[in-house]
């Protein structure tokens, strides 16, 4: 017992080493650590708006339409009155929350359905191949629509949809990694000493793929993000009734909004680029620790 | 290169087989049938069941589904697309007023901005640190971040609004000549490219980066290339292979980036229609919206893969042995 206690000493500052010296690179990169930071001030920006707002974001005031921002409403009014501010905020919690569940449920199904392929390969793996091809053929934004107007508009439905179409990326990374990871020596003395399939795949191998998966998850959060911002703006995304950042923004359709309410479109515009623009600085500075090579 | 050109071709056929499958099947997923788009519900509500079942029977809707998806199949071989619930028109007529817009706006937002981020790219990696290099890095993040709809609005503001160097909205072919259609097109392929152009850009300069260091670009400079020639001949056609890949991946997010600009610049294009016709369950129009655009991607796709081929012997050589440099 005391032999392997004094073993597992001697592991665990090795290992938080590497953590540290990940960490370390990863505070070196200026622009990640300033994406973290936008994608951390979003973030608790809008999970602290009832401390930052009293108004409510559904609350209708027809004698405050359209007021240009001011004092009292930070972000100005919309077209019935409804608190700007107020609005981007609490649209920025659905937002974010699609984004992000949306992108780790098709993580989870990626490396779930990638490893498996990877690890047995022969029909199952040519026949998830070939959807996976087929899905990527087909545009993305052209297959949401489709199965939002077909399954119904709901922030439900919007999720699954996306981890429905999201999964193939992380699919193809996992399935590669396997791939190349199978025929390493350490893989072949795991299988000489008998241990199970299943074991050497989420054990051995998972945990070296997880870097460019953790990689593609902000990539893909990013992109679901712009996704369901464009997809709420032409009124096929969440239901009008949910405030998200693409809801808002709406309104921008008519010149007259465009050109004289500026307050109504820019603010959530922003605010939608400012997350984006963190997360993919975040993701760059990820991808840098993990994967030196690709500089 | 004509037989790679033919494989590719031939390898198209089992995709656009299973997405018309797809199609067909989310065809009849969607509520109401062929019965229901012939019939007004007046006339429906004063026929009976039998009659509606004999209509059907005698149209083939009873038939089992794969013979009617053939038969579909061979409708829209034969050019016949079906009626568009939503206005009575043939879709036939639909699509060849309107698809040709669309193609016409990804085509230019495609090739402008794969020349434009071509060029910024191998710049940057030129100029590596430079302060060139460090601007378009951040410009490259930015146009990946920003929604192409929020640039579509601010182009509105700035160019139409303010400027009023270009329309803001709409597309007229009536009477307009050449110049004038294209005035119509600036804003929304800027707008619809500039995602494409980030992206290019980024990658561009990351690829010639990573060819810049292997060995045989160390070598050509050894033996006293000039470095106009090394850049063009060694580095550059090495590190469009890549690039390639990426434009492939990106060609389809470019199609459907078309049906949200359409929609921002009221541009009167086949995804506008789309949306108007998903709004009023057309759905035979719009499976068969999404069907011509899905293929029009393949096609695109096949044909940035021919490029890459010419470029990379290697790909052709790959899936043909035997054919020597052709």
């Amino acid at each position: 017992m005391a032999e392997t206690a004094a073993v597992m000493e001697q592991r665990k500052p090795k290992k938080s080493s590497l953590a540290k010296r990940n960490t370390e690179r990863f505070l070196r990169n200026k622009l990640a650590v300033m994406g973290l930071l936008i994608v951390l001030f979003v973030v608790v920006l809008c999970l602290i708006a009832p401390l930052l707002t009293d108004y409510d974001p559904a609350k209708i005031s027809l004698s405050e339409r359209i007021q240009a921002p001011s004092s009292t409403h930070l972000f100005g009014t919309d077209k019935i009155g409804r608190d700007v501010f107020a609005r981007v905020l609490y649209g920025g919690r659905m937002s974010i929350l699609i984004g992000l569940s949306g992108a780790i449920g098709g993580m989870i199904l990626g490396v779930i359905i990638g490893s498996f392929c990877g690890l047995y390969g022969g029909w199952l793996d040519s026949f998830f191949v070939k959807v996976a091809e087929l899905v990527s053929s087909i545009p993305q934004l052209l297959l949401v629509l489709v199965l939002v107007a077909i399954v119904g508009q709901s922030m439900r439905n919007l999720i699954f949809v996306f981890i429905f179409t999201g999964w193939i990326a992380t699919f193809r990374l996992v399935r590669g990694r396997f791939f190349s990871l199978r025929e390493e020596s350490f893989v072949e003395a795991s299988r000489a000493f008998g241990i199970s399939n299943v074991s050497i795949a989420f054990r051995h191998i998972l945990p070296n793929c997880l870097g460019p998966v953790v990689v593609q998850l902000t990539l893909n959060t990013a992109g679901f993000i712009l996704q369901e911002a464009a997809l709420s703006f032409i009124g096929l995304g969440v239901p009008s009734s949910v405030p998200t950042w693409g809801n808002i923004m709406d309104a921008a359709k008519e010149i007259m909004v465009i050109s004289n309410y500026p307050w109504l479109w820019v603010f959530p515009g922003v605010a939608i680029a400012l997350f984006v623009l963190g997360v993919n600085f975040f993701g760059d500075g990820l991808r840098d620790v993990f994967d030196p090579n690709q500089m | 290169m004509l037989k790679y050109f033919f494989q590719r071709m031939l390898l198209l056929i089992p995709m656009v087989i299973v997405i018309s499958l797809l199609a067909f099947i989310g065809l009849e997923l969607t509520p109401g049938d062929p019965l229901t788009a012939m019939l007004s519900p007046d006339q429906m509500s004063s026929m009976t069941t039998e009659e509606l079942d004999a209509m059907r029977e005698s149209l083939g809707l009873n038939d089992p589904m794969l013979i009617r998806y053939g038969r579909w199949v061979i409708n829209l071989l034969k050019g016949d697309l079906g009626i568009s619930v939503m206005s009575g028109s043939p879709i036939k007529d639909i699509i060849k007023n309107l698809l040709p817009a669309t193609i016409i706006l990804t085509m230019v937002a495609l090739v402008v901005s794969t020349l434009i981020g071509l060029i910024l790219g191998i710049f940057a990696a030129i100029k590596q640190n430079s302060i060139v290099d460090y601007l378009s890095s951040v410009l490259g993040v930015l146009g990946i971040s920003i929604p192409q709809f929020f640039i579509g609005i601010l182009a509105i503001l700035f160019f139409a609004v303010r400027l009023q160097w270009f329309p803001a909205q709409g597309r007229t072919d009536i009477g307009l000549n050449f110049w004038q259609s294209l005035k119509y097109l600036v804003l929304p392929s800027f707008s619809l490219g500039i995602t494409l152009t980030a992206a290019l850009m980024r990658h561009t300069r990351n690829s010639m980066l990573d060819v810049l260091n292997k060995d045989y670009v160390k070598t050509a400079r050894a033996k006293g290339l000039p470095e106009w020639k090394v850049y063009t001949f060694h580095v550059f056609r090495n590190a469009m292979m890549p690039i390639s890949v990426m434009i492939l991946l990106r060609l389809p997010m470019l199609i459907g980036g078309a049906v949200v600009i359409e929609q921002v610049f009221g541009y009167a294009g086949i995804g506008n229609r789309l949306l108007t016709a998903i709004n009023a369950s057309d759905y035979q129009l719009v499976l068969i919206i999404i069907l011509l655009l899905s293929i029009v991607a393949l096609f695109a796709s096949v044909l940035i893969d021919l490029f890459t081929a010419v470029l990379d012997p290697r790909v052709r050589l790959g899936s043909s042995k035997n054919q020597g440099g052709a």
